[in-house]
């Protein structure tokens, strides 16, 4: 708060900090890169259990009795902000049984491409790297990365697992406009492999290809970022929804992304069927 | 110079092979020395750095090892690169795996590759070959070959053809040894790193610009750790920590699998050269692997973006197939294609249809074009 009231008076010369609705400092104004747009840089990371699951959740035991407290599921007040998510009713009991067959189900568990918001919210960092024409947002999860096109308002070329975005400044605050991803897994020569839905959290939310996602992503202070992304599927939902959430800067001055290589760690559960012998 | 010449002449020698390629680029050959000094200067980046931006390919009919019956001549006339690439291009038409990459504008010269001068990729030793192997590491490429054969023919897991049927990493990625298809780059910079992601698995490096000193040896990637410095044009990449688990040509990269040896390190440099061209060349040093250094030179041609998705693992078709048909063919219900182990494509594509199967794709049009 103290920062906040700093920078209000720094930047603005106003005597009363006005506090915005959403509380997050909407005074700071965020540093320049040297062509002069926010500096988004840097490592950042969701601290929270979106990951498993966008609602408000008790914690729970987890789906592998011998994995214990270990894989269990935390507890979280949840980060919709309009919510509960506003599903159709059939596709409410959908995810009843999507959840319930959440090891088959999950792209996760297969190593696939998270897709977004998802891969914003992992418990992996993502590295912003910034140039004039192109911000890549890189995950450490299965190598996934966006490409946010700055200079385009194309439409998808193709349905992708990350789809498509096309980026904007509005003032401080870069808005992304993401579409064309892949619903599920297409053409498999395992059928009882294939995905069905694009899960996006643990406990079976999910979307279609159906999916459209507006994010709006500032800086709130040197070391946070406030990130927050509609999401509209008329496939699945009666109405668009929002999450919001903070993401911290990984401030160890050696960070850097690992290479989480995850194909390695699961093709011997995805083509074991297959294989000869133990297949380790 | 050289190459404006170049540029009326590949016009006229080229038509043919041109007008099949989409789009069709004026060939040129480009001599591509990182030592020639070019008088051109890089346009800047907002921060004051060469700017390599862009989307990128390697792609090249060049060898990467030099023909033995030219091994005193690294360099072509422009003439013979031209005839050379022409060739090249007529004999790629032919290249099936289980489709014609052509049909998928997948061939080099549909995708940006140029003639070049030189015979060969590797610029040293002069032979324009990589140099003998350790006999530590003749040892070793025995024991994986003895390996190979105890296992036979088929696929018992997936780890026996990672390499190419495999998602887990692209081993022509680092160090680039330039892939059949799909060999380009998208490269962006900030003022303190550098991606460079390489379509083919989405194998992305992160090159760190900042200083900072390697990430230690005991977290070994893929990859490898990466730290670049700008020395005037030229962006000098150094690469080390590569894990054991992939083998680069027989190197097994870090220690301890190389317990003693200070493992497998990679120096590149890329310089741009002109608007549409970066110039990439790499040494590679393993003492435990090969007896000496070499260096591979290989120019990066400008193209036109974006570059999508390859999403490896989601669509593995090939992995599934393989070790679907191993199973069948190990119960007497597959029979083998001899044809396609022998390599004959054309013969396996007469067989697949001799056998009831759907075409395969490409070749019905390939026999109406005789």
């Amino acid at each position: 708060m103290t920062r906040t009231t700093l920078a209000a008076f720094a930047t603005a010369g106003v005597l009363l900090v006005l506090v915005p609705s959403t509380g997050h400092g909407q005074a700071y104004t965020a540093p320049r890169t040297k062509s002069g747009q926010p500096d988004l840089n840097g490592f950042w990371q969701a601290l929270n259990t979106a990951h498993w699951n966008l609602e408000p959740h008790e914690a729970a035991a987890g789906p592998i009795l011998q994995l214990g407290a270990a894989y269990a599921v935390p507890p979280g007040l949840g980060v919709v902000v309009d919510g509960p998510i506003p599903y159709k009713p059939d596709a409410l009991a959908m995810r009843t049984t999507y959840a319930a067959n959440a090891l088959k189900e999950d792209g996760e568990i297969k190593c696939y491409l998270p897709g977004v918001p998802r891969m914003m919210y992992m418990p992996y960092p993502v590295q912003i790297v910034q140039s004039t024409d192109f911000i890549l947002m890189m995950s450490e999860f299965a190598t996934a990365q966006r490409t946010i096109n700055m200079t385009t308002s194309d439409p998808p070329p193709a349905y992708t697992w990350m789809g498509w975005s096309n980026g904007r400044w509005d003032g401080d605050t870069l808005v992304i406009d993401s579409a064309g991803f892949m619903g599920s897994t297409i053409g498999a020569l395992d059928p009882e492999g294939a995905i069905q839905v694009r899960f996006l959290d643990r406990a079976g939310n999910y979307h279609t290809d159906g999916l459209h996602v507006i994010e709006r992503i500032r800086r709130t202070g040197p070391d946070h970022l406030q990130y927050e992304a509609t999401i509209e599927d008329p496939n699945v939902y009666t109405r668009p929804w929002t999450i919001r959430m903070p993401l911290y800067r990984r401030v160890e001055p050696n960070m850097q992304l690992g290479e989480f290589k995850c194909e390695e760690f699961v093709s011997d559960l995805v083509y074991g069927k297959y294989q000869k012998g133990s297949g380790r | 110079m050289r190459m404006r010449g170049i540029l009326a002449m590949a016009a006229l020698a080229t038509s043919a092979a041109a007008a099949a390629a989409q789009p069709s680029p004026a060939p040129r050959a480009d001599a591509a020395q990182g030592t020639g000094a070019p008088a051109y200067r890089a346009p800047r980046t907002p921060d004051g750095y060469p700017d390599l931006q862009g989307f990128w390919t390697n792609l090249t009919y060049t060898p990467f090892e030099r023909p033995r019956e030219l091994a005193a001549k690294p360099f072509y006339t422009e003439q013979e690169a031209i005839d050379f690439f022409n060739r090249s291009i007529a004999g790629s038409q032919d290249q099936i795996v289980h489709y014609v990459n052509g049909d998928f504008g997948a061939t080099p010269v549909q995708t940006g590759a140029r003639p070049n001068l030189r015979t060969s990729l590797v610029i040293d030793p002069a032979d324009g070959r990589i140099p003998p192997l350790t006999p530590e590491a003749q040892k070793r490429q025995q024991a994986l070959l003895a390996a190979d054969k105890a296992r036979g023919p088929l696929a018992q897991t997936w780890r026996d053809d990672r390499g190419t049927l495999w998602c887990v990493f692209h081993d022509r990625a680092v160090p680039a040894v330039v892939a059949p298809y799909g060999s380009n780059f998208h490269i962006v910079q900030s003022k303190d790193w550098i991606v460079m992601t390489y379509e083919w698995n989405t194998e992305r490096r992160l090159i760190a610009l900042d200083g900072r000193p390697h990430a230690r040896a005991s977290a070994p990637t893929y990859a490898g750790d990466s730290r670049g410095h700008w020395e005037g044009d030229t962006l000098v990449v150094e690469t080390k920590n590569f894990t054991p688990k992939r083998l680069f040509l027989g190197s097994p990269g870090t220690p301890p699998a190389t317990a003693g040896s200070p493992g497998l390190t990679l120096v590149e440099r890329f310089t741009r050269t002109a608007d549409d061209t970066v110039v990439h060349t790499y040494t590679v040093t393993d003492p435990a692997t090969w007896t000496r250094p070499w260096t591979v030179e290989l120019p990066m041609h400008r193209i036109k973006g974006p570059m999508l998705e390859y999403a490896c693992n989601e669509n593995n078709q090939d992995g599934f197939a393989a070790l679907k048909n191993a199973r069948l063919e190990e119960e007497g219900k597959l029979a083998p294609l001899e044809s396609m182990r022998r390599g004959d494509a054309k013969a396996a594509i007469a067989e697949h249809e001799e056998k009831g199967a759907a075409k395969v794709i490409g070749a019905q049009d390939k026999d109406e074009a005789k």
